[in-house]
C-alpha cells in the first residue's frame, strides 16, 4: 500500500520540483521536495520502506536531470540510511525534531550532490556552493520541513491506522 | 535477523542495484528504459507547465489590458526580429569591410529550419543549467541540435527521448561555444562559470576589443551555425604577462524566462569522438 501511494507521489514531486521550484529560487538554492518527502517518509514510516521510496524518488529525479542516472537515487539511499539511525528513537519526542533532521538531510544531500559534482570534472568553487546553493536549499527545505512531517503524519494514521489490542 | 542488520541488508541491496543501474546507464544500454519511462512523465511535466504557466500569467499580467499586453508582445516580437536583422547586417558588413572580397558571398548560408517547442521544465538539480522542452526523437529531433530564442543562442540539446528532451544551456559550466567578435574580428571560446556567469576566453593578445561589442557564434568545430547573437562584451581582462586575453559578455538571452524556443533542424553538428592514441 505503501508503494502504492508512494510511487506515483514521488514521481508527482519530481516534476513538480522540475516545472515549479525554478520559480521559487532563493539565490540559486531551492527546496527538494522529494528530499523532504523521504525524509518525512522516513521518520514516519519503517525505514526499509523509506529507502526503498528514496532510490524510487531519486531515480525519478534522476529521469529529469542532467547528473549521471541513479546518483540522486545513491545519494537519497544514503540520506535515509542516515536517518533511518533515528527510527523510533526520539523524533516524536520533539515538534521541533523533524527541522534538525531536516537540516542534517538536507546538508549531507547536498554534501553527497557537490561531491558527484566535481567527480564529474566541473571546476566549482565550494564556497560558492555552499553559499549560493546549498544553505538557501537547506533553509528552505528547513522551512516546509515542518508542515511535511506533519502532513506525512497524517497520511500514516489516516492509511496505516494503528491496530489496538482489546 | 535484528532491525540493524535488516536495515543494513535492505540498504545493500538497494546500493547494489543503484550502483549497478548507474554503471549500466554510464555504458549507455538503459536508454531504452528511460525512454520508456521519460515518455508518461514528459507528458505529465508538459500538462503541468502549461497549467503553471497559464496561472503565472493570470497572476502576472492585470486582465482588463489583456489586449494590449497582446499588441505588446507582437510588437516586442517584431522589436526582437528587426534587432535580430540589423545585427545580421551589420554583421555581412564589417565582414565586407574586412575581407574586402567576394569570399564572404560564397559562403553558404543556408535558411535554418527550425521547430518551436515549450519550454516545460528545468534541470531538478541547481547544479545543472538546463532546461527541458517538449519536443524529442519523435519530431526529429536529435543530439547536438542548436536551440535560440529571437534574441540569440540558448545552447544545444543534450539528451533525447521520444517525447521531450533537455537543452543543455550555454550558462552551463559544462559547455563551450567557439565564438567571435564583431568588430574586433577576432575568434575566442565562450565558457560560464558556476554562477552563470559568461566569459570569453582564449582572445588573442593584439585584439582590441570594445565593450559592448557582438559576441556572435563562429560556427568553429561544426557544434553551432556561425552567426548566431551569444551577448555583449561587458568588460576585458588583459594581462601582459598571459597569451590570452578574456572578456565577460552579458547574454543577450534571458535564461530566467524561457518559455519558447527554437531549434534548428538542418543543422548537423559533428560530433567529436576521443580516440585512443
Amino acid at each position: 500500500m505503501a508503494y502504492v501511494i508512494g510511487i506515483p507521489l514521488l514521481t508527482l514531486l519530481a516534476i513538480l520540483q522540475s516545472v515549479l521550484m525554478g520559480y521559487f529560487e532563493l539565490l540559486d538554492g531551492r527546496a527538494d521536495l522529494v528530499l523532504v518527502a523521504v525524509v518525512s517518509w522516513s521518520l514516519t514510516r519503517r525505514s526499509e520502506e523509506a529507502m526503498v521510496l528514496g532510490v524510487i524518488g531519486g531515480f525519478a529525479l534522476d529521469l529529469l536531470s542532467g547528473l549521471p542516472f541513479g546518483s540522486s537515487a545513491l545519494i537519497l539511499l544514503i540520506v535515509t540510511f542516515l536517518v533511518s539511525f533515528l527510527e523510533g528513537r526520539f523524533w516524536e519526542a520533539h515538534l521541533l525534531m523533524p527541522l534538525g533532521v531536516m537540516l542534517v538531510a538536507s546538508l549531507t544531500y547536498h554534501m553527497l550532490s557537490t561531491f558527484m559534482i566535481m567527480i564529474l570534472a566541473q571546476d566549482i568553487s565550494f564556497a560558492y556552493v555552499f553559499r549560493r546553493i546549498i544553505l538557501p536549499s537547506t533553509f528552505l527545505n528547513v522551512v516546509i520541513a515542518l508542515p511535511a512531517s506533519q502532513l506525512a503524519s497524517a497520511l500514516h494514521y489516516r492509511l496505516f491506522p494503528q491496530e489496538v489490542e482489546l | 535477523m535484528n532491525r540493524s542488520n535488516s536495515r543494513s541488508l535492505v540498504a545493500g541491496t538497494l546500493a547494489l542495484i543503484t550502483i549497478g543501474i548507474m554503471i549500466i546507464s554510464i555504458g549507455g544500454y538503459f536508454a531504452p528504459v528511460r525512454d520508456f519511462f521519460s515518455r508518461p512523465i514528459s507528458a505529465v511535466q508538459a500538462w503541468i507547465a502549461l497549467r503553471v504557466s497559464a496561472i503565472r500569467d493570470t497572476l502576472t499580467a492585470p486582465r482588463d489590458i489583456a489586449s494590449l499586453q497582446a499588441e505588446v508582445s507582437r510588437l516586442q516580437s517584431e522589436v526582437a526580429r528587426l534587432e535580430q536583422e540589423i545585427i545580421t547586417l551589420r554583421e555581412q558588413a564589417a565582414e565586407a569591410e574586412i575581407l574586402a572580397s567576394l569570399l564572404n558571398y560564397a559562403r553558404s548560408q543556408p535558411e535554418s529550419r527550425s521547430i518551436a517547442t515549450n519550454v516545460i521544465g528545468r534541470d531538478p538539480s541547481p547544479f545543472i543549467r538546463s532546461i527541458w522542452i517538449d519536443r524529442g526523437s519523435d519530431s526529429n529531433l536529435s543530439q547536438g541540435m542548436p536551440v535560440v530564442t529571437e534574441r540569440g543562442l540558448v545552447g544545444r540539446i543534450a539528451e533525447v527521448f521520444p517525447t521531450a528532451s533537455r537543452v543543455q544551456l550555454i550558462t552551463d559550466p559544462e559547455a563551450a561555444v567557439n565564438v567571435t567578435l564583431q568588430l574586433a574580428r577576432t575568434d575566442g571560446v565562450l565558457k560560464a562559470e558556476f554562477n552563470g556567469e559568461l566569459s570569453v576566453d582564449l582572445i588573442d593578445q593584439n585584439a582590441e576589443i570594445t565593450i559592448g561589442e557582438l559576441v556572435l557564434t563562429s560556427g568553429l568545430g561544426n557544434n553551432y551555425p556561425a552567426d548566431i547573437p551569444v551577448g555583449q562584451i561587458i568588460n576585458v581582462r588583459r594581462r601582459d604577462y598571459e597569451l590570452f586575453q578574456q572578456a565577460g559578455v552579458q547574454a543577450s538571452v534571458d535564461f530566467d524566462s524561457l518559455h519558447i524556443v527554437l531549434v534548428i533542424t538542418n543543422f548537423q553538428p559533428i560530433p567529436i569522438e576521443l580516440t585512443a592514441p
